[in-house]
């Protein structure tokens, strides 16, 4: 134990902060030991082991196009929040132009606004347009909630870039876009990579905006998990539950090996 | 210069897909529908002042901002000394620590609610009433779920993280020595904590109850999961309106209201910080 703390104080910090380890790994332990309990209903405690609902998952249609949806929708909205955010943070540290600080803000403001009516806000726009397309609305609709993620990241590593190595490379004759791909790209590729996996994870649990974009033909994980939760409760719920949660702990531990998980969280 | 040129794309794209629908949502909110559903003249604020006048949706305005505040004041109190547990551990147990407290946030809200909703079930068959009566703490079992109560736990699960990283990184700031000083000076704990922690960590406070405030205030899968009928957010009000009622423009106002709401405690939040009314760590 540390010395800073010592004595009583030292024990209601102890306390407090175990109390709310427990209460955070609760819910999604108790969802991990139900998704393999034998019985129909949910009770307490979980009775028998079995691994049936997860055959049933993934013999589930809905579920299964549901996750293949998701995961390209977050695909397409890594690889399109990177192409407007990394040069967009690019712009943001090294341009020299008046108003820096007010294009940064309205940049961020996504981050501020209430996802649910960014969301709303946006179907307004989308149905006015006449735009039918699902998978294009909800592509649209991530990539403005996520954008602000990949340019906080990139700015924050790119300011900590020795812009005297990029000034040495143009001096011996490269090219900008060289200059970049070889001496800038490198020093800032884990914050690009931790702003990617952020829109990737962002875009995945999305439900404030994805609630108004999705239609019946095309419904990400989320919705499909909401609609099964709340109207028909289906017993296989819990399995669905644990496969989310286990992809989240593979994402949470590429994030903690890519750049820590402070660094990446850091405002 | 010209790399300013590079953030031309994304301005372009979120003007057009954030900031216009914005505009649009607040102009739809001071028109009028027809029957057919069309928007347009005249001007109104009625869709203002039925949310005031309607009791039903005056309750869920204060319902939200409610649950909003309790939340935000449970998660500091309880965010403090786990951030300063995070910070002044051996660094295995600020790793952990910082690993348990962040990997839910990646976990879908609709995952950690359905959890919530297993534990808090109505009933001995729920979780926590079977550890109250196994434990005889009561005789019978509490019902939670379905109140606002459930909303608040299920938010203070959701929006923990966000107190407690900013608290973290403002008391890691803080000199050590400092509380040293202190201490060595004779102060016992809680006057050390009060005097020297406490003060030069509000920039962190301050951003951290903003967040946890913001977020829940425009929740709606939380209260939608674990509310039920009896504490319905403005979200959840929101999404009634324009997918059961179909009333844009009342849909739309209401949106305005809670827009207002965040902008308003982000503002003050922002002219606490930066007009540098609080003391900052050296």
């Amino acid at each position: 134990m540390n010395e800073r703390f010592s004595g009583f104080g030292a024990w209601i910090l102890y306390a407090i902060t175990i109390a709310m380890m427990i209460f955070i790994m609760a819910p999604l332990l108790l969802v991990m030991a139900v998704s393999v309990s034998d019985s129909y209903f949910v009770t307490f405690p979980p009775q028998g082991f079995t691994l049936k609902w997860y055959a049933k998952v993934l013999q589930d249609r809905d579920f299964i196009d549901a996750m293949r949806l998701s995961i390209l929708l977050a695909l397409g909205t890594t690889v399109g929040s990177l192409l407007f955010g990394v040069p967009a943070a690019f712009a943001l540290v090294r341009g020299n132009f008046r108003g820096v600080a007010a294009i940064k803000g309205f940049l961020l403001s996504p981050l501020i606004f209430p996802a649910l009516v960014t969301g709303l806000a946006l179907l307004q726009v989308l149905s006015k347009l006449g735009s039918q397309d699902a998978r294009l609305n909800l592509l649209i609709g991530h990539i403005v909630v996520t954008s602000p993620y990949v340019i906080r990241t990139v700015v924050t590593s790119l300011q900590l870039v020795d812009e005297n190595l990029e000034d040495a490379a143009r001096t011996l004759g490269a090219g900008r876009l060289r200059t970049f791909w070889r001496v800038t790209l490198p020093q800032i590729a884990s914050g690009v990579a931790a702003g990617g996996l952020f829109a990737f994870m962002v875009s995945f649990d999305n439900y404030p905006v994805t609630m108004w974009l999705a239609n019946s033909e095309y419904s990400p994980v989320p919705l499909i998990l909401m609609r099964q939760l709340v109207n028909v409760f289906d017993p296989s719920v819990p399995a669905m539950s644990t496969i989310i949660i286990l992809m989240a702990m593979v994402g949470v531990l590429l994030l903690e090996k890519l750049v820590g998980l402070r660094r990446a969280l850091a405002a | 210069m010209t790399a300013g040129y590079l953030a031309i794309p994304m301005l372009v794209f979120l003007s057009y897909f954030f900031f216009y629908p914005a505009l649009g949502l607040l102009f739809s909110s001071i028109q009028t529908q027809n029957s057919q559903g069309i928007i347009g003249r005249p001007f109104t604020l009625a869709h203002y002042a039925r949310l005031i006048d309607v009791d039903l949706y005056a309750r869920v305005f204060w319902n939200t901002l409610r649950i909003s505040v309790i939340t935000s004041v449970l998660a500091t109190v309880l965010a403090y000394p786990v951030a300063l547990v995070m910070v002044k551990s051996r660094p295995i147990v600020t790793r952990i620590i910082t690993l348990i407290v962040i990997a839910p946030l990646i976990v879908s809200v609709v995952v950690r609610g359905y959890g919530w909703q297993l534990i808090l079930t109505n009933g001995p068959k729920g979780m926590l009433n079977w550890l109250l009566m196994t434990l005889h703490i009561v005789d019978a079992p509490v019902s939670i779920l379905y109140t606002e109560k459930a909303v608040i736990i299920g938010s203070l699960h959701v929006f923990f993280p966000m107190m407690v990283l900013p608290l973290a990184s403002a008391l890691g700031k803080i000199d050590p020595n400092l509380e040293d000083a202190a201490r060595m000076l004779g102060a016992p704990w809680w006057k050390v904590f009060l005097r020297v922690t406490l003060p030069l960590s509000m920039p962190g406070f301050v951003a951290g109850f903003t967040l946890v405030f913001s977020l829940t205030a425009g929740s709606f899968v939380i209260p939608a999961i674990l509310g039920g009928a009896s504490a319905i957010m403005l979200g959840n009000l929101i999404e009634q309106q324009i997918f059961v009622v179909y009333d844009w423009p009342f849909g739309a106002a209401i949106a305005v209201v809670l827009v207002g709401v965040v902008f308003a405690v982000n503002g003050f939040s922002m002219w606490l910080l930066e007009g540098r009314r609080l003391r900052r760590p050296a």
